[in-house]
C-alpha cells in the first residue's frame, strides 16, 4: 500500500511540474515578450498541437510523419541488432582469449570516444549516401558502450558462480552462456540503455546532416521543418522524438528489467 | 599378495605454492597425502591458514598443484560432477534460477531430459533437506540456512562420489547450525556417498565425522583418527570430553 502511495505521489509531482512548465510556456507565448521573434521561439501550445496533427496528416513532401518514423525505426533496429550481437561476440571472445581481451579493451576505449558524426565524412566516401551509412553509425553508437558494459559485467561475475558452473561440467562457451551471461544481466541491461540512447541520438544527428532520399527518416523531417522555419512543426516533432524515447524506456527496457534482474532480486 | 584396497579418494604428495617465484612465495600445502574410504564422513579441522580450504579446492579441481588426486583410482585434475563442492558462501546458487531450476540445471547438463525424472529427483532431494514445496522460490527469497539446504540438495541430486563441504554452516546462527548438523548427519547415514567436511568447530567435527583429521601449517596431518563415539553424538556421549580435549590441544598446539 505504501508503495502504491509513493507511486501516486511521484506521478502527481511530475504532472504538476509539467503543467506548470506548459503554463509558463503558454504565458510567454501569449505575452509576446520575446519581441517579433516570439512566434518562432515560443509558438503557442495550440499552434504546436495543430502542427502535431498536421505532421501526421499532411507530413512533408506529401509523406506522413509516420513513414519517416517507420524508416528511422527500421534503420535503428537493424543497427541495434547488429551492434548488440557484435558486442556479445566481442566480449565473449575477450573472455576466452587474453590477447583478444587486451586488443578489444584498447579498441573499445578509442572508438567509444569517437562521435559517430565525426566519422560521417569518411563513411560517406566509402559507402556513398545510402541507408547503410545510418545503420553503420547506429552500430558504431551501440557497439562500444555495450561491449564495455558487457565486458565489465563478465569481469564482475562472482568467482563462486564460475566455480559452481565448472563443478557442473560447464566450460568454454557453455560456461559463458550458462553462467557469465545470466550473471551479467544487470550490466547487459544498463549497456542496452546506454546503447539505445546513443543510437537514437546518433541516428537523428546523422539524418539531420544528410537525408537518404530512398529512406527519409525523422531527423530529415525535423531538419526540413527547421530550414522552412516551420517552428511549430519542429517542436511538435521534438515531442514525437521524446515520446518514442519514453515508449522504448517504459515499453521495452523497463519490462526487460522487471522480468530479469528485478525478478531475480539482483536489483531493486 | 593382498589385493590393494580401493579407496574412493587418494591424494598423493600434493603440494601447492602460492605466488611462486616471488618474495611472497608460500608453501600452502607440502607433500600432503590422504586416503579416504568409501562412505566415510571425513571432518577436517585446522587453524586458519593451514591450507585445508586449498586442499579441498585442489581435490575439487579448482586449483593447479603438484602431486595427484585420484577418484576411484582414476586421476582427476579438472572439476567434475563426481566431486561436488558445497561452499560456505550463501550465494552459491544461481540467483537467476528458482530453487527447482538450480537443482535441475546440473542434472540437465548430465543429459537427463525426462521431465518426470527431473521432477521426481528434485522432490526427493528437497524432501531430504526438508524444503518440500519451496521449488518456485528464487534464492534471494530464502534465508541463509535455506540456501545452504538447497546447495546440499543440489549436490545430492547429482549423486556424486564425494561431496566436498567447505565450512558450509560457519556463517549460520547457532540454532540453525545445530539443526543443519543433525540433518546432514541423518542424510550422510542414509546416502551412499563420501563426505569431506571442513570446519573450525570441534563439536561439529565430532558430531558429524566418522573420521577426524587435524591439519597444521602446510597441510601437515597431526591427527588422523576414527571417531569411535556412538552416534548420534551429544556432549553427554561417552568419550566426547576426551576427544574434544585431544582435538583441541592438537588444534591449538
Amino acid at each position: 500500500m505504501n508503495d502504491k502511495n509513493r507511486q501516486i505521489h511521484a506521478f502527481a509531482a511530475r504532472a504538476v511540474f509539467v503543467i506548470v512548465l506548459l503554463l509558463i510556456w503558454e504565458y510567454v507565448a501569449k505575452s509576446g515578450m520575446m519581441g517579433e521573434k516570439s512566434e518562432l521561439i515560443f509558438p503557442s501550445l495550440e499552434a504546436i498541437g495543430d502542427a502535431f496533427i498536421r505532421n501526421f496528416i499532411q507530413g512533408y513532401a506529401g509523406i506522413s510523419l509516420w513513414v519517416y518514423i517507420g524508416n528511422s525505426m527500421k534503420l535503428l533496429l537493424e543497427g541495434l541488432l547488429i551492434g548488440v550481437v557484435l558486442a556479445f561476440l566481442l566480449s565473449g571472445l575477450s573472455m576466452v582469449s587474453k590477447i583478444f581481451y587486451d586488443i578489444c579493451n584498447l579498441v573499445i576505449s578509442v572508438f567509444d570516444l569517437l562521435p559517430g558524426v565525426a566519422l560521417l565524412p569518411v563513411v560517406i566516401i566509402i559507402f556513398g549516401v545510402k541507408p547503410g551509412v545510418i545503420v553503420f553509425l547506429v552500430v558504431h553508437a551501440v557497439l562500444w558502450p555495450m561491449s564495455r558494459n558487457v565486458l565489465d559485467g563478465f569481469l564482475a561475475v562472482p568467482q563462486i558462480y564460475v566455480e559452481a558452473g565448472m563443478n557442473m561440467g560447464l566450460k568454454g562457451a557453455s560456461l559463458l552462456w550458462g553462467v557469465y551471461f545470466p550473471a551479467a544481466t544487470s550490466y547487459i541491461v544498463s549497456g542496452l540503455k546506454v546503447g539505445w540512447a546513443r543510437a537514437w541520438r546518433g541516428l537523428l544527428s546523422a539524418e539531420m546532416i544528410f537525408g537518404v532520399a530512398s529512406c527519409p527518416g525523422i531527423g530529415l523531417f525535423i531538419n526540413q521543418m527547421r530550414t522552412n522555419m516551420n517552428n511549430a512543426e519542429m517542436y511538435a516533432t521534438l515531442v514525437v522524438i521524446i515520446m518514442i524515447g519514453l515508449v522504448v524506456q517504459y515499453g521495452v527496457l523497463s519490462p526487460i528489467e522487471k522480468c530479469t534482474v528485478k525478478k531475480w532480486g539482483m536489483s531493486r | 599378495m593382498t589385493k590393494e584396497k580401493n579407496y574412493i579418494l587418494e591424494v598423493n604428495n600434493l603440494s601447492k605454492i602460492f605466488d611462486a617465484d616471488t618474495e611472497q612465495e608460500k608453501d600452502v600445502l607440502k607433500d600432503v597425502s590422504l586416503k579416504v574410504d568409501r562412505n566415510e564422513f571425513l571432518c577436517m579441522l585446522g587453524p586458519s591458514g593451514c591450507g585445508k580450504t586449498t586442499l579441498l579446492r585442489c581435490i575439487a579441481g579448482f586449483e593447479s598443484y603438484k602431486g595427484s588426486v585420484t577418484v576411484n583410482g582414476v586421476e582427476r585434475t579438472k572439476p567434475g560432477t563426481d566431486r561436488i563442492m558445497v561452499f560456505q558462501d550463501f550465494n552459491q546458487l544461481f540467483p537467476w534460477k528458482t530453487v527447482e531450476k538450480n537443482i535441475q540445471y546440473p542434472l540437465k547438463l548430465q543429459g537427463i531430459r525426462d521431465k518426470q525424472e527431473l521432477k521426481q529427483r528434485t522432490e526427493e532431494v528437497l524432501q531430504k533437506v526438508k524444503l518440500s514445496g519451496q521449488e518456485k522460490y528464487y534464492p534471494y527469497q530464502l534465508s541463509g540456512g535455506m540456501k545452504q539446504r538447497v546447495a546440499i540438495a543440489k549436490a545430492l541430486a547429482l549423486k556424486p562420489e564425494i561431496i566436498l563441504m567447505d565450512e558450509p554452516f560457519a556463517a549460520l546462527d547457532a540454532m540453525t547450525r545445530n539443526e543443519l548438523q543433525s540433518e546432514l548427519l541423518r542424510i550422510s547415514m542414509e546416502e551412499k556417498c563420501t563426505f569431506i567436511f571442513i570446519t573450525h568447530n570441534i563439536q561439529e567435527a565430532i558430531v558429524l565425522g566418522t573420521r577426524i583429521v587435524v591439519l597444521a601449517e602446510g597441510g601437515r596431518i597431526v591427527v588422523d583418527e576414527k571417531n569411535a563415539i556412538a552416534r548420534p553424538v551429544t556432549p553427554a556421549s561417552e568419550g566426547y570430553g576426551e576427544t574434544w580435549e585431544r582435538l583441541h590441544s592438537a588444534l591449538y598446539q
